[in-house]
């Protein structure tokens, strides 16, 4: 073995020891929990010392303390990957060898840990190298791992050597790598050259070893060292399968496609043509299933069982294999091949599915099944529904449909049966096998219809349906009388609404009796219902029905996310379509849930069934159904179904629509207090109906539509609903004027609507004692609502309404501006207000003239006037922490509220619908934001910056006006200006990349605007920039060196992301140009601070080169901005490892 | 509370009522309520059913506006809660005393004098500094049901 570059001699052995007993003693102090601070120290000064191989190659081979073997082990991978640059290329050689061989020696150390170690530095230092290298320089290391992994050197080094392998892997795999401080290109180059070169060869050596001592274990019959060999072996099979290969362009057999999102999401292994002898032709997979099968017979044998190591990982590899794809195989019929013999093999874990259920139940353990699940899980994504079906026929006289049929359904039996809440193995497999059915049952792509099943698979799955939902209603009434305490988990609504997609899938492939069958069962629920009004306790029919509303909700209709949803194919094309439109299925099942629904209109029927809970699966159903089934504009181009003609605008559409709203008025006023009704009523159903132009059309034509928003505007109650409810009330009713004939119209439908709401704020304010009576809780009720109401109507803004919510607005300024003053105090209506303003500017600010956008600028100056003079210098006392919190969190939205007001402002120089383009008199849109800044930037503490999305708006809008409009700081006075670089100087230390990004963005747009400006002989920032002297006489240096100073410092010392290097270039480089000898000096002074001679050198070689490498020149434009990029990334590589341990 | 701390009260809210019923649904986060008889300021509030199918309720967590205390209640959605009246009168600072004690100037022309400053030191020295540097100083005194705190808002104009 070669050691490294020997320096020292005999005399050095004393400093070595005493280093070394330092070392152990610091080890194990840590160990003893004693003197944590010192012992720390110690153990980092050796990662520090510069050159620190010699004495850790001696901890590792003479210590006897295992902690301090570890310690040495990654203080050499530290020291080694910092100075990496200027070792020579032998002492990199020959430390990896030292490393490698060192695992080798030890294998069969019992300190498992420390070999890990050392074989993982040896992994690093190889890749950090590996570009460097030369193939010749690789084979040799690889030759030494060979001759291991081959098992000329006995069990313990065999394993040592998979094991480095293992690690190297690791090492490689973009996800698993170490930084190392090197740019993202250089991770890539390696994974691609690893990829390429080595990676199957790996795989060999691992199959070969393997092999080499299977037939030991398979005839022993107790645990034998094989079996270790055997398991990692095993191990870096699966991690070689798990490596995300890099794709190759030819697409051939099976289902391929990359468009599906379905193919994102699984995890696919498409290792291409080249592993094809490897891993298919060989009968590696046939080794692999006898290797499991005998293991099988095994676990009633000493030191084997279901979830021993070589078990568990031979599954796991065989469910990879699974997932199998590509081009790696010549043909379809070579893949059916593959996964038919894999699922033969698989077959055992989990058939017959009741008797496997039973013996999981009786106490054998449930991975085995689990895993079965998985794979069929993994082929369902790979195979299409008729293929997978197909797997199974040539063994079995059912396919593979059916088989998962009636493994699902014993997992649901299961879960019927044991309904507990606690997870059992039950729910576990029954999400594997949803997702199965998922795999298998979404469409490819959207237009290509789902794959249809054969008639026994369609049998199976409507047995199957029917038993998942009596499971489900089991569970519904068992349920009913529990407390709801969970009120409305987030987390457990999406997972329910996940897994009822699921059963949607399920059901609607076998929709032709599905459908029949969901009527039936609320035909029989209705039934029950009327016949036991008054005598039995409806409760738990009323839960079934709550259940089997979201079931059918989900089986009938997609959600739109958005978009308009269309029918499901499985209704479009697998139901008949020459049948009368009311004998179609569909309309018969939707049909008697709308007559159902529609009796809540009675109100004896409302207090005897219409829970609460039950109206919000009928709005909810509504919503959905509404959103595909209404009205759609399908209707006529798609003359195929009955089914859109039977709701549509000339069937029944207008009835159906006249009872939902009906229903909605009345779930909004008869059900008090009942906030989640009411915010599906608004936020999802009648929302949704006004996104429709054509259903607006009618919707304004209904007396029922009238009605409620005559309750709207005057009624009492409607006035109770929870304020965000009213906003979205409003913005809803506005919209609909949409589907009024002309513009007049809407207009005028719009000052009906809400023009008295305005008149009623402008008169109560102008009230002489309104100053006394408004902060009683009787009117900042009303006057809040009416703020909310006024949000609501502006936020539903388009071009034909502009003209009624100007003016809406427009008489609401004054009221606002009384409103602010007096309520100063009361931040929850200040916050109303501001919202009011910001999304009424937001909504009108592009299509205003300029006499009304100088009104509108005027009148947002006022309002930060004044809430600025009411706010700043003001201090909150209270007694309760939680109070005063509270209190900063509501200054924290009011700003974030302004920032918003003063970006829509400025927008209005970007995009401006308005008339007349010629320059009258037109605002000057950047004076304006900056004068709002003025305002704004005193109240804005670094205390506040400390909430995410403040900190966001803030520098966003921060770099957006010193990009767009960096000529008008210079006029900023000195106090706003510093104050404004200080918190750029705050957010260049933030922790988020995208804050300090936007600074960058800031500093770049500022010192490329000073630089261009002086260059043009004009002042630029003039004194910001020239530094100035503080009141008390010292010498305060301009902004820019302050920042240039703080850039270097961030980018030599900090720690940032690799992704913002470009950024900061970008900013640097005018930096330096505007302060050149600021640079000069800041640079010499680095130069001196190093002591030692080479990296003196080597520092100021780089300082040279980054500013005058690949003909850089003084200027910024595009290109030099790229060499500049190109060149800092150079220097910090270069520099960067050993700056940072001064 | 002493009865003169009453006299000064008086003006502002002779013949209004201390509370007002409204809708325990309508009432929402930073928003008031009266709980046990205190006057509080919403932190929380959450809504659940009395079993699946019963209606609606709303569980407040609230925090006494004079004392800091935190209390809760849960009440029906439709049922009424009271709601404080909360009052915030604006005084002009015309003096701080060694003890502690303010002087105010009220705005018909009299001098209040019995609030106590907090015992916060820094914001007494912070406040004592911009009296004695002759900024206008208007301190906001917030009161409810009949009760003034000896602790406030304070504004430094």
């Amino acid at each position: 073995m070669q050691g490294f570059a020997e320096r020292g001699n005999s005399g050095d052995l004393a400093q070595l020891q005493s280093t070394m007993h330092a070392i152990e003693l610091a080890c194990t102090s840590i160990q003893m929990q004693m003197n944590l601070g010192a012992a720390e120290a110690t153990i980092l000064s050796l990662s520090q010392t510069p050159q620190p191989y010699q004495t850790c190659k001696f901890i590792l081979e003479n210590s006897q303390v295992a902690n301090a073997r570890f310690q040495a082990a990654a203080a050499i991978r530290d020291a080694a990957i910092r100075e990496w640059s200027f070792l020579s290329s032998d002492e990199k050689r020959s430390m990896i060898s030292f490393c490698l061989c060192f695992v080798m020696q030890h294998a069969n150390s019992p300190e498992g840990y420390v070999q890990a170690k050392v074989s993982s530095v040896a992994a690093q230092l190889l890749k950090r190298g590996w570009l460097d290298f030369s193939a010749a320089e690789k084979e040799e290391f690889f030759y030494q791992v060979n001759q291991a992994v081959y098992g000329i050197h006995g069990v313990d080094v065999q394993f040592a050597g998979i094991n480095f392998l293992e690690s190297l892997v690791s090492e490689f795999s973009p996800s698993t790598s170490s930084a190392m401080g090197l740019p993202r290109e250089f991770h890539e180059h390696c994974k691609k050259s690893l990829e390429l070169d080595h990676l199957k060869t790996f795989y060999c050596w691992a199959r070969d070893a393997a092999l080499s001592v299977t037939n030991r274990i398979v005839e022993s019959d107790s645990a034998v060292p094989e079996v270790k060999v055997c398991t990692a072996a095993l191990r870096l099979m699966l991690q070689i399968l798990n490596w995300e290969f890099s794709p190759i362009a030819v697409s051939l057999g099976g289902r391929m496609g990359t468009d599906s999102p379905k193919r994102s999401e699984c995890n696919q292994v498409q290792p291409g043509p080249a592993w094809r002898e490897v891993l298919v032709t060989s009968g590696h997979i046939g080794w692999l299933l006898g290797l499991y099968a005998a293991l099988r017979q095994k676990f009633s044998c000493e030191g084997y069982w279901l979830d021993c190591p070589i078990a568990v990982c031979a599954r796991k590899l065989i469910v990879q294999f699974c997932s199998l794809t590509g081009t790696i195989f010549s043909s379809v019929q070579m893949h059916e091949h593959h996964l038919h013999q894999l699922l033969s093999g698989i077959l055992q874990w989990i058939d017959p599915p009741d008797a496997v259920s039973r013996a999981i139940e009786c106490g054998k353990s449930e991975s085995e099944m689990l895993d079965g699940c998985r794979a069929l899980l993994s082929i369902a994504t790979v195979a299409t529904p008729s293929t997978f079906d197909q797997l199974l026929k040539s063994t079995r006289s059912f396919g593979t449909l059916t088989l998962l049929c009636i493994l699902m359904s014993e997992v649901v039996k299961n879960l019927m049966t044991n309904n507990s809440e606690e997870e059992t193995w039950s729910w576990e497999a029954r999400d594997i096998l949803l997702d199965t059915w998922t795999a298998l049952l979404v469409p490819v792509n959207r237009n290509g219809g789902n794959a249809s099943l054969p008639p026994e698979g369609k049998n199976a799955t409507a047995t199957l349906f029917a038993l998942i939902v009596q499971a489900e209603l089991k569970a519904a009434s068992a349920s009913a009388f529990k407390d709801d305490d969970s009120d409305y988990l987030q987390a457990s609504i999406s997972a329910l609404d996940e897994r009822l997609s699921s059963y949607a899938l399920i059901g609607r492939t076998a929709i032709e009796v599905t459908v029949p069958f969901l009527t039936g069962l609320f035909s029989e629920r209705f039934e029950r219902l009327n016949q036991g009004r008054g005598i039995i306790d409806p409760t738990e029919t009323l839960e079934e029905l709550y259940s089997l509303l979201l079931i059918t909700g989900h089986l009938i209709a997609d959600e739109g996310e958005g978009e308009t949803p269309l029918i499901p194919n499985a209704i479009r094309f697998h139901l008949p379509h020459n049948l009368e439109a009311e004998m179609h299925p569909v309309v018969i099942l939707c049909g008697s849930i709308i007559r159902f629904a529609e009796e809540s209109l009675k109100p004896e029927m409302r207090a005897s069934v219409f829970s609460p809970r039950l109206m919000e699966a009928v709005i909810w159903f509504l919503a959905r159904w509404s959103c595909t089934y209404l009205m759609s504009p399908e209707e006529s181009r798609d003359s195929t179904t009955v089914l859109l003609k039977f709701f549509g605008q000339h069937g029944q559409g207008k009835l159906v629509l006249d009872i939902i709203v009906r229903i909605s008025l009345t779930a909004l006023v008869s059900y008090p207090g009942e906030k989640y009704l009411q915010a599906l009523t608004c936020f999802q159903l009648l929302h949704a109906l006004v996104q429709q132009k054509h259903i607006c059309i009618h919707l304004v034509a209904l007396d029922s539509w009238r009605d409620l928003a005559n309750a709207f505007a005057n009624e009492k109650t409607l006035f109770l609903l929870n304020t965000a409810h009213q906003r979205s009330l409003a913005q809803t009713l506005v919209q609909s004027a949409s589907g009024m004939r002309n513009s007049e119209a809407s207009n005028q439908y719009v000052r009906d609507l809400m023009g008295h709401m305005a008149t009623y704020l402008v008169e109560i304010t102008s009230k002489n004692d309104f100053k006394n009576v408004a902060q009683q809780p009787d009117i900042i009720l009303p006057v809040s609502c009416l703020l909310e109401r006024l949000r609501g109507a502006a936020s539903a803004s388009e071009p034909r309404l502009q003209k009624a919510i100007y003016e809406l607005g427009f008489s609401a300024m004054n009221p606002v501006l009384i409103l602010l003053e007096i309520y100063k105090h009361e931040s929850a209506v200040v916050y109303l207000l501001l919202k009011f303003v910001v999304d009424w500017v937001d909504g009108q600010i592009s299509y205003l003239e300029a006499q009304e956008t100088a009104v509108v600028v005027n009148f947002c100056m006022s309002l930060l006037r004044l809430y600025s003079s009411n706010n700043i210098g003001k201090i909150s006392i209270t007694l309760s922490s939680s109070l005063s919190t509270e209190a900063k969190t509501e200054k924290y939205k009011d700003l974030r509220a302004l920032l918003q007001l003063l970006s829509s402002l400025c927008s209005k120089d970007l995009v401006d619908f308005s008339s007349d383009s010629t320059e009258t008199e037109s605002t000057n849109i950047s004076q304006v934001v900056y004068f709002g800044l003025h305002i704004v930037t005193p109240l804005i503490s670094l205390e506040l910056l400390k909430y995410p999305k403040f900190c966001f708006d803030y520098f966003s809008l921060l770099s957006h006006l010193l990009e767009v409009y960096p000529e008008t700081v210079a006029q900023l006075s000195n106090e706003a200006f510093s104050h404004v670089l200080g918190t750029l100087d705050f957010g260049l230390h933030h922790q988020d990349a995208e804050v300090v990004d936007m600074c960058l963005r800031a500093l770049r747009a500022l010192a490329s605007y000073h630089y261009l400006e002086t260059s043009a002989g004009k002042v630029g920032l003039g004194s910001h920039a020239a530094g100035l002297k503080d009141p008390g006489g010292n010498f305060q240096e301009g902004i820019l060196s302050r920042f240039l100073r703080s850039v270097l410092q961030l980018l030599l010392f900090g720690d940032y992301s690799p992704d913002l290097v470009s950024g900061a270039a970008d900013a640097l480089l005018p930096l330096i140009l505007c302060e050149q000898s600021l640079y000069q000096k800041l640079g010499n002074e680095l130069i001196e601070r190093q002591a030692n001679e080479t990296l003196k050198s080597r520092l100021s070689n780089a300082l040279r080169s980054l500013t005058s490498a690949n003909q850089l020149s003084s200027t910024i434009d595009r290109k030099n901005c790229q060499i500049f990029r190109k060149n800092l990334s150079n220097f910090l590589v270069d520099v960067r490892g050993f700056l940072r341990t001064m | 509370m002493s009865d003169e701390e009453h006299q000064f009260e008086s003006k502002a809210d002779a013949g209004a009522s201390k509370t007002y019923p409204q809708q325990a649904g309508t009432i929402r986060k930073n928003g008031y309520i009266v709980i046990k008889a205190r006057p509080c300021k919403v932190v929380e509030v959450s809504t659940s059913k009395t079993g699946k199918h019963g209606h609606a309720k709303c569980h407040f967590v609230a925090i006494d506006i004079f004392n800091g205390k935190k209390l809760e209640d849960i009440v029906p959605s439709s049922h009424n809660c009271d709601v404080p009246h909360v009052n915030r009168t604006d005084y002009q600072l015309i003096d701080i005393s060694e003890d502690g004690f303010v002087s105010l100037l009220t705005e018909n022309g009299n001098t209040k004098d019995d609030l106590r400053l907090p015992t916060d030191d820094a914001l007494l020295t912070q406040l004592k500094d911009g009296f004695a540097e002759g900024k206008d100083l208007v301190v906001t005194v917030m009161s409810a049901m009949g009760e003034e705190p000896n602790c406030a808002l304070k504004d430094i104009g």
